[in-house]
């Protein structure tokens, strides 16, 4: 799962309202110009470290994956693609994978890519950092030779599940020889990063940008187009459109400025605006009834919660339009697994009441039911907007709210830690394969006191358990599909966690910025292909 | 006679610098356990936040993680132990930065200095100037002009009135970098990159010294015409000097104390408000890091600001002591 590390943000690429807002999509036009700077931002601040082996949020990943790559990718259409590796191939028992390496790679110091680096890197930093939850049955990986790679796992592994672990967002092939022997999370490598990308680190000015120069010795000729690529740290993002008015910045990822300014600046006509380029990093709000309050016990009070909310209302009010209701717990760009066919709240004030009244809740002589402590966790100013809206909402069908805007870090603790809330507001941003990314979220083994992002509501039945038991070791994609449809459906009736709405990240570029939000997670993309038009 | 007095005074301003000194110790160690216990009051630690970000699950991590950042010890062990390490200069280490806390500090501190030190220049400069020109022009158009630019720019907002610039100097009229301390991939080195950084420094420096220098005005103005209704000013009026010799050399130095006073006290504020406007001009500054740090719960780094700050603000109350021996040498500071 991807942590939440951003300000602002939005998501997905529904076509609807996208052409009153003036979203196009972006295309190579002509032939490719060669040379130049490209000076890109993002909607959030500078990285912890340049490289974080266990991912460390959205701006780690953004600059580490310009230097690393990683074995496969997915495509705009949702089929993978080999990048280090050129082939990979399940045993007859699903047990184990063999992954073909491509030959001819070589370090930015001029070390060779081989085996040894992809056995390491899953090994040493998959399974320990960047993959942990994924790798639970991974049993071991072995270099039968200079450019094969064998894993394997204790239990059948789907060939969706190992390849969407190879494009994982950090399950990059970082050098032996520089991490080998340290600590991997301290390693000062992380701060100027060793990769095989095509750009290759130059230089961090702290507070500032980091600079990243062409690699001369890319193994895919022609690319970069590129000599330059610099990531510029704003924080504020009226600061960003500023530098984005004035030429300073020519292209920025993830929201980068606030839906005004996008619709302010799109109208010049010298900049487009894109959704495109984040069906596989969807960022959903979603609202997390703590089970451990009797009162949630029966799912008519959490259905009770949902048919209260307007979800519409929301994705107009507080996202601009940037967003859309969520239905399930799996994204509805997800063609690989998504179903509408869910049981779906729809906003009806007098049916909550209804199922309140039902459930044992009639209205007090205060005209209150019950009171609740409602979390709006602080790391997206959106969030405590919510917050305010769900108050109104709730206490218009009898309950009392008493609202919370936590920073980041109390919110964390409180949230994940302490499980002090009755009703959270949070985030989640998972990629197309369910487990563990969504499914952690509803399983026993999810509920992990202190590890943020899993099961925090404590809900868990021995049915949700049996199912994604089964849905982690089924080989046969149609059958695996269904299993996933129905842990939907399961879950969208027993609802211990609201997915209010589904967001739209939004891309800003100069029409000069050529080939760009072609990468289904283009954030983490290497951005090798981006051109300037003169 | 003057090089007897000229030694005296030399006695008593290191007389002055060493009970400043011996002063300083306490404060710094009251700032130091203040800081740390309201920051062991913030909700959430640091260590909650990198578990978040690098999805540590294991328990056994997170007890490891406690040990190495001295989490497990009780908070006045903690204080005793960051005590001792600041006593032989340890800032400690930033896990976010994952470097020294020194380090971190001293990779972003000339970037605040120049900043600080340009906008205090300014202030005094522009401040002072305006509030003799009210003084000596008073209730004339002059004084009225420097009265209005005062309280506009003593109630404009400084992030507001930086955010005004950008919008006004380097988006529509393309005059000014909108932010940054330098050209990013540099100006070409030399004389060049020294011209680049000051041009890139002309829009925080004013965002952040126009508030300062319409305090100084002020200040400066009704100083003035205090000290012109003084005795000694009237003495050399009656002993033929001129208006200038008697405004520069005998009013303008005594009606200067108050100003320095406020210099030396809003040495701190300073520091505070290069927070603001450091984010609003993307300052790669310590005030940027301090934001950084507080929202991550970096807790070595904030202190260590907290520290620095105070032996700044510490420095510039010592710097004002002496400023003021010299100003007035009547003066015997206790």
């Amino acid at each position: 799962m991807t942590k939440v590390t951003r300000r602002t943000f939005g998501a997905g690429a529904v076509a609807t309202g996208l052409v009153g807002i003036g979203l196009q999509p972006s295309m190579a036009q002509g032939t490719p110009k060669r040379g130049g700077t490209l000076v890109a931002t993002w909607g959030g601040g500078e990285p912890q470290a340049c490289y974080v082996p266990a991912g460390g949020g959205s701006s780690p990943t953004f600059s580490s994956s310009k230097i690393f790559e990683r074995l496969a990718r997915r495509d705009m259409d949702g089929s993978f693609k080999g990048v280090l590796a050129e082939s990979w191939t399940p045993a007859a028992d699903f047990k184990s994978y063999t992954v073909k390496i491509r030959k001819g790679v070589k370090f930015h110091d001029g070390k060779d890519m081989t085996a040894d680096d992809v056995v390491y890197s899953i090994s040493e930093i998959w399974k320990k950092y960047a993959a942990a939850s994924a790798l639970s049955d991974f049993a071991s990986a072995e270099a039968p030779d200079a450019e094969t790679v064998l894993v394997k796992f204790n239990n059948p592994t789907p060939e969706f599940f190992f390849a969407s672990l190879l494009c994982g967002n950090v399950s990059y092939i970082v050098p032996k020889h520089v991490y080998a022997g340290s600590d991997p999370v301290t390693n000062p490598a992380n701060n100027a990063p060793i990769g095989t990308g095509p750009w290759k680190f130059k230089e961090w000015v702290r507070g500032s940008n980091i600079e990243f120069a062409k690699n001369e010795t890319y193994w895919q000729t022609g690319l970069p187009y590129m000599d330059r690529l610099i990531i510029r740290y704003v924080r504020d993002p009226s600061g960003r459109a500023a530098a984005m008015e004035s030429g300073e910045i020519q292209i920025g990822v993830f929201n980068p400025v606030s839906p005004p300014d996008i619709k302010r600046l799109t109208a010049t006509g010298k900049f487009v605006a894109t959704s495109k380029g984040y069906e596989e990093s969807v960022w959903s709000t979603t609202l997390e009834c703590n089970m451990r309050n009797p009162v949630f016990a029966k799912a008519e009070v959490r259905q009770a919660m949902f048919f209260a909310v307007d979800r519409n209302l929301i994705a107009k009010t507080v996202f601009y339009g940037y967003a859309r209701p969520g239905t399930s717990p799996i994204y509805s760009p997800n063609t690989a697994f998504f179903t509408k066919d869910t049981f779906s709240t729809q906003f009806d004030p007098k049916k909550a009441a209804a199922l309140l009244d039902a459930a044992g809740f009639p209205k007090k002589a205060d005209g209150k039911r019950f009171s609740l402590n409602l979390l709006a966790a602080g790391w997206f100013p959106e969030n405590g907007k919510i917050g305010s809206y769900i108050k109104q909402a709730l206490e218009d069908v009898g309950i009392a709210v008493n609202l919370t805007v936590p920073d980041r870090p109390s919110s964390l603790k409180l949230i994940y830690t302490d499980y002090a809330y009755d009703l959270a507001i949070s985030n989640t941003s998972n990629p197309s394969e369910p487990v563990p990314s969504t499914t952690q979220y509803y399983t026993s083994d999810g509920i992990r006191k202190g590890v943020p992002f899993c099961n925090a509501t404590g809900f868990h039945t021995d049915e949700v358990d049996a199912l994604v038991a089964k849905i982690k070791v089924e080989t046969d994609p149609a059958k695996r599909k269904d299993m996933v449809v129905e842990f939907q459906k399961i879950i969208c009736i027993a609802e211990p966690i609201l997915p209010l709405v589904e967001l739209e990240s939004i891309t800003l570029a100069s029409t000069k910025v050529q080939n760009h939000s072609n990468d289904p997670n283009y954030l983490a993309a290497s951005w090798g292909d981006i051109w300037l038009a003169s | 006679m003057s090089a007897a007095r000229g030694s005296s005074r030399g006695r008593a301003a290191a007389r002055l610098l060493r009970r400043r000194l011996i002063q300083a110790v306490p404060l710094l160690l009251g700032v130091v356990v203040i800081n740390f216990v309201l920051i062991q009051l913030a909700p959430g630690s640091f260590l909650d936040l990198m578990t978040a970000e690098n999805q540590v699950s294991d328990p056994a991590t997170i007890e490891l993680l406690r040990k190495t950042y001295g989490l497990e010890d009780p908070v006045w062990m903690q204080l005793l132990k960051y005590i001792w390490a600041l006593l032989h200069l340890n800032f400690g280490f930033s896990y976010r930065q994952n470097m020294p806390v020194m380090q971190a500090i001293w990779i972003n501190l000339p970037a605040t200095l120049l900043l600080m030190v340009s906008s205090i220049v300014l202030a005094f400069a522009v401040g002072v100037a305006a509030g003799v020109v009210a003084s000596v022009k008073v209730r004339t158009f002059w004084d009225t002009l420097v009265s209005i630019a005062a309280m506009f720019f003593f109630a404009a907002p400084s992030f507001w009135l930086g955010i005004m610039m950008i919008v006004l100097f380097a988006v529509k009229l393309g005059w000014m970098p909108v932010g940054g301390m330098e050209t990013i991939g540099g100006a070409g080195g030399g004389i060049a990159s020294v011209l680049d950084i000051l041009h890139h420094l002309i829009m925080p420096t004013l965002a952040l010294g126009l508030f300062y220098a319409a305090t100084y005005a002020r200040v400066m103005r009704s100083s003035m015409l205090e000290v012109a209704q003084a005795d000694f000013v009237r003495t050399a009026r009656a002993k033929g000097l001129s208006r200038t010799k008697v405004t520069l050399s005998h009013v303008l130095r005594n009606a200067l104390l108050p100003v320095v006073t406020i210099l030396g006290v809003q040495m701190g504020t300073v520091l505070a408000g290069s927070v603001v406007i450091e984010s609003v001009f993307s300052w790669p500054g310590v005030g940027s890091l301090l934001f950084d740090s507080v929202s991550s719960r970096n807790y070595p780094v904030v202190l260590g600001i907290m520290v620095l700050g105070s032996l700044v603000v510490i420095a510039a109350n010592i710097a004002v002591d002496l400023v003021y021996m010299w100003l007035d040498p009547r003066i015997e500071i206790r």
